[in-house]
C-alpha cells in the first residue's frame, strides 16, 4: 500500500501482534492490581493518552493549540451539566460533550486557520482562558470555582468495568487517530506543516485541512473530557486551566511530537512514575522541566526515540572498537 | 491567449512593486520574463498565483477572471508553479514530496482516504505511478527515497519542478529553474522544460541567467515593477532599455 510508504519509510512498525500484546496485557492488569488507587492513575492515564494523542494530531498540521485542556473541558462540562441538571442518560451526554467540543472547535478554527507560530498559540491560549471564565461565569450550573458534584457515573462503584471501558476507548480512538493520520489526510496535514505555500500551489486548501485537523482533534479532546467528566463525578476547573494544557504539551513533546507512540508514551511515563514517589510529589514539574532539557538536548525526538538513539550509540562504538582492533 | 494580465499594480506601503503591468501569454509558447533583482518578477507571480492580493488590475487565465483568487483555487483551475527558494516540503522524501502534490488530480475524498476504499486505492496506485513517471522526467528517480532537505540545490530546483507538474498544470510559472546550477544541470533542466513545453504545457519562466533566452518564444523585460521591453529574445537583447537596467546607462553605445 503506497500510504505505508510513505510514512514509515526506513522504521518497521511492530506488527499488529505486538500491538494485541500490549492490549491484552493491560487487560489482565486488574487481575494483579487489587488497589482502587492505581485502578484510579492508570485510568487517567488512558484518559490522558487519548488528550495527549489528539493534541499531536492537531500539532502534525503545524498548529500549536494551547487551548487543548480547554476543549477538554468543553467536552466535560457539557456531558456533566447535561447529566447533572437535565438528567439525560449519561450514553447520550457523552458523545454531545464530544460534538459540542468539536463544533465550538470547527468554528475557532477558521479564524485561527489564518495564524502561524507564536501567533497562533497566543490566540489558543487566550480563547482557552476565555472558556474557563465562562465556565466560571455560569455559577451554579458549572459549580463556578467551588467545582461540579453530584455528576451521574457510567458504571457502580467499582473502577474494574471503567478501566475496561477506557482500555476499549483508548484503544479505539489510537485506531481511528492512526488511520487518520496515515493515509493521505495526515500527508496532507504533514506538507501543511513543513510549508503552506508549497502546498497551497499543488491545489491544497490549507484552511479546510486546518480546521480539519482542529476538529477532529476537539473531538478526541471533548470525548475524553466527558468521559473523564462521568467516571470522576467531580469537576473542578483547574483540570481545564492553562497548566492542564502545559501538561499535555509535556507529556506530547517528553514522549516525541513526531511519532505516533510519542504521546502514548509521554502521558503514561510522566503520569505513572511519580505516583511511585508521591512524597515527592510536588518536585514533579521540576523533573519534567529537567526531563524537557534532556530531551532536547539528548533525544530530540522524544523518549519514542530513545531506541535509536541508543541503537546509533551502539552502532558508533562498536565501529569505534572496530578501528581501535586494526 | 492563456494568460492575460492587464494594468496589475501592487503597492507595499508606499512602494509600487508592480505598476500598471500589462503581459499576455500564448498557449504553447515558452515566455521568459527577466530582470534586475528587486524588479517585482516574484510578486508577479504570486500575484497570479493568489498569494498576494493585487492593489489594482485583472488576471484572466482561459478565459476567466482569477484575480484575487486563493492559490488553491488557481491551483485548481490548472497553473502550477515553483518557489526561489524553499520549493519543497524538506521532511518528506522525495517520492512523499511527488505524492503529496498529487492533490487534485486525482482527487480522494476524505471519507475514501480514512475508510481505505477501493477508489481511494486505486487514486493512490495511479498517483504512484504518475510520480514515478514524473521523476523520471526531471531526473530524480535515482534519489527518489532521500529526504528532500538533503538533496544538493540543482535537484531541489528540479523536485520544484516535479512537484508543479503533479497539478497537471496548463500554465507553469517557474521562479529561477537554473538560478545557481553548474552548467550540466543548467543543460538538463532546460532539456527538462523543453519536454514539458512538448506535452502541451504553456510556460512563464523567470530568471536572471541569459541562458533561458534560448529556450523563449517571447521575452517580457521588468524593473521598477514596470514592463521596459517585450518581443522576441533577439530583439530583447537589444533593447537600449534593457541593457541600461542591466549594466547601467554608461554601457549604451
Amino acid at each position: 500500500m503506497i500510504e505505508k510508504q510513505i510514512s514509515t519509510r526506513g522504521r518497521k512498525l511492530p506488527k499488529p501482534a505486538v500491538y494485541g500484546g500490549i492490549v491484552i496485557i493491560l487487560a489482565l492488569l486488574p487481575l494483579f492490581i487489587k488497589s482502587n488507587y492505581w485502578l484510579h492513575v492508570l485510568i487517567l492515564t488512558l484518559i490522558y493518552i487519548i488528550v495527549t494523542a489528539s493534541f499531536r494530531l492537531i500539532a502534525i498540521s503545524g498548529q500549536f493549540s494551547l487551548a487543548h485542556a480547554a476543549f477538554m473541558g468543553i467536552g466535560a462540562y457539557t456531558s456533566a451539566v447535561l447529566s447533572r441538571w437535565f438528567g439525560w442518560p449519561v450514553w447520550l451526554t457523552i458523545p454531545l460533550g464530544a460534538l459540542m467540543a468539536m463544533v465550538i472547535g470547527a468554528f475557532v478554527g477558521y479564524p485561527f486557520a489564518r495564524l502561524r507560530a507564536v501567533y497562533y498559540a497566543l490566540v489558543s491560549l487566550f480563547f482557552g482562558i476565555g472558556v474557563l471564565q465562562i465556565i466560571n461565569a455560569l455559577g451554579i450550573w458549572t459549580g463556578s470555582y467551588q467545582g461540579l458534584t453530584g455528576i451521574p457515573p457510567i458504571f457502580g462503584a467499582s473502577k474494574i468495568p471503567y478501566y475496561y471501558f477506557f482500555l476499549g476507548l483508548t484503544s479505539l480512538c489510537l485506531l481511528v487517530m492512526y488511520r487518520f493520520e496515515f493515509c493521505r489526510i495526515g500527508t496532507t496535514l504533514k506538507a501543511i506543516a513543513q510549508s503552506y505555500l508549497v502546498a497551497g500551489s499543488v491545489g491544497v486548501n490549507e484552511i479546510r485541512y486546518r480546521v480539519l485537523a482542529l476538529a477532529a482533534g476537539c473531538f478526541f479532546a471533548g470525548l475524553a473530557g466527558a468521559c473523564y467528566a462521568q467516571y470522576n463525578l467531580v469537576l473542578s476547573n483547574l483540570s481545564f486551566n492553562f497548566m492542564a494544557t502545559l501538561w499535555i504539551v509535556m507529556y506530547a513533546i517528553i514522549g516525541g511530537l513526531n511519532s505516533f507512540a510519542g504521546p502514548i508514551i509521554g502521558a503514561a511515563v510522566l503520569i505513572i512514575i511519580p505516583e511511585f514517589a508521591r512524597d515527592l510529589k510536588m518536585y514533579t514539574p521540576y523533573v519534567a522541566a529537567a526531563l524537557l532539557l534532556i530531551v532536547v538536548y539528548v533525544i530530540p525526538q522524544g523518549l519514542a526515540g530513545l531506541p535509536e538513539v541508543i541503537r546509533s550509540w551502539y552502532i558508533r562504538r562498536k565501529a569505534k572498537r572496530v578501528s581501535h582492533a586494526s | 491567449m492563456l494568460l492575460e494580465i492587464s494594468g496589475l499594480t501592487k503597492y507595499f506601503g508606499g512602494l509600487a512593486a508592480v505598476q500598471e503591468f500589462n503581459m499576455y501569454v500564448n498557449e504553447g509558447e515558452i515566455v521568459g520574463l527577466i530582470g534586475p533583482n528587486g524588479a517585482g518578477k516574484t510578486t508577479l507571480f504570486n500575484l497570479v498565483t493568489g498569494i498576494l492580493r493585487p492593489t489594482k488590475g485583472k488576471v484572466m487565465f482561459d478565459g476567466r477572471d482569477i484575480t484575487g483568487k486563493r492559490p488553491h483555487e488557481v491551483a485548481e483551475l490548472g497553473i502550477g508553479r515553483t518557489f526561489q527558494l524553499n520549493p519543497l516540503f524538506p521532511n518528506f522524501t522525495v517520492l512523499e514530496n511527488v505524492v503529496a502534490s498529487f492533490e487534485l488530480h486525482p482527487r480522494s475524498s476524505l471519507l475514501d482516504a480514512f475508510f481505505n476504499t477501493s477508489t481511494y486505492r486505486r487514486n493512490e496506485k495511479y498517483i504512484l505511478e504518475q510520480s514515478l513517471e514524473i521523476m523520471q522526467l526531471v531526473g530524480l528517480d535515482k534519489v527518489k527515497d532521500e529526504l528532500a532537505k538533503n538533496l544538493p540545490h540543482g535537484y531541489q530546483k528540479m523536485l520544484g519542478m516535479a512537484r508543479a507538474l503533479a497539478v497537471k498544470p496548463k500554465l507553469l510559472l517557474l521562479d529561477e529553474p537554473i538560478a545557481g546550477m553548474n552548467p550540466d544541470e543548467i543543460d538538463f533542466t532546460m532539456t527538462a522544460i523543453r519536454k514539458t513545453q512538448q506535452q502541451g504545457v504553456t510556460l512563464v519562466v523567470v530568471e536572471h541567467n541569459m541562458r533561458i533566452m534560448d529556450l523563449c518564444d517571447q521575452v517580457t523585460v521588468i524593473n521598477f515593477g514596470q514592463k521596459i521591453a517585450e518581443g522576441l529574445p533577439k530583439e530583447v537583447r537589444q533593447s537600449k532599455e534593457v541593457i541600461q537596467a542591466y549594466f547601467g546607462s554608461e554601457h549604451v553605445a
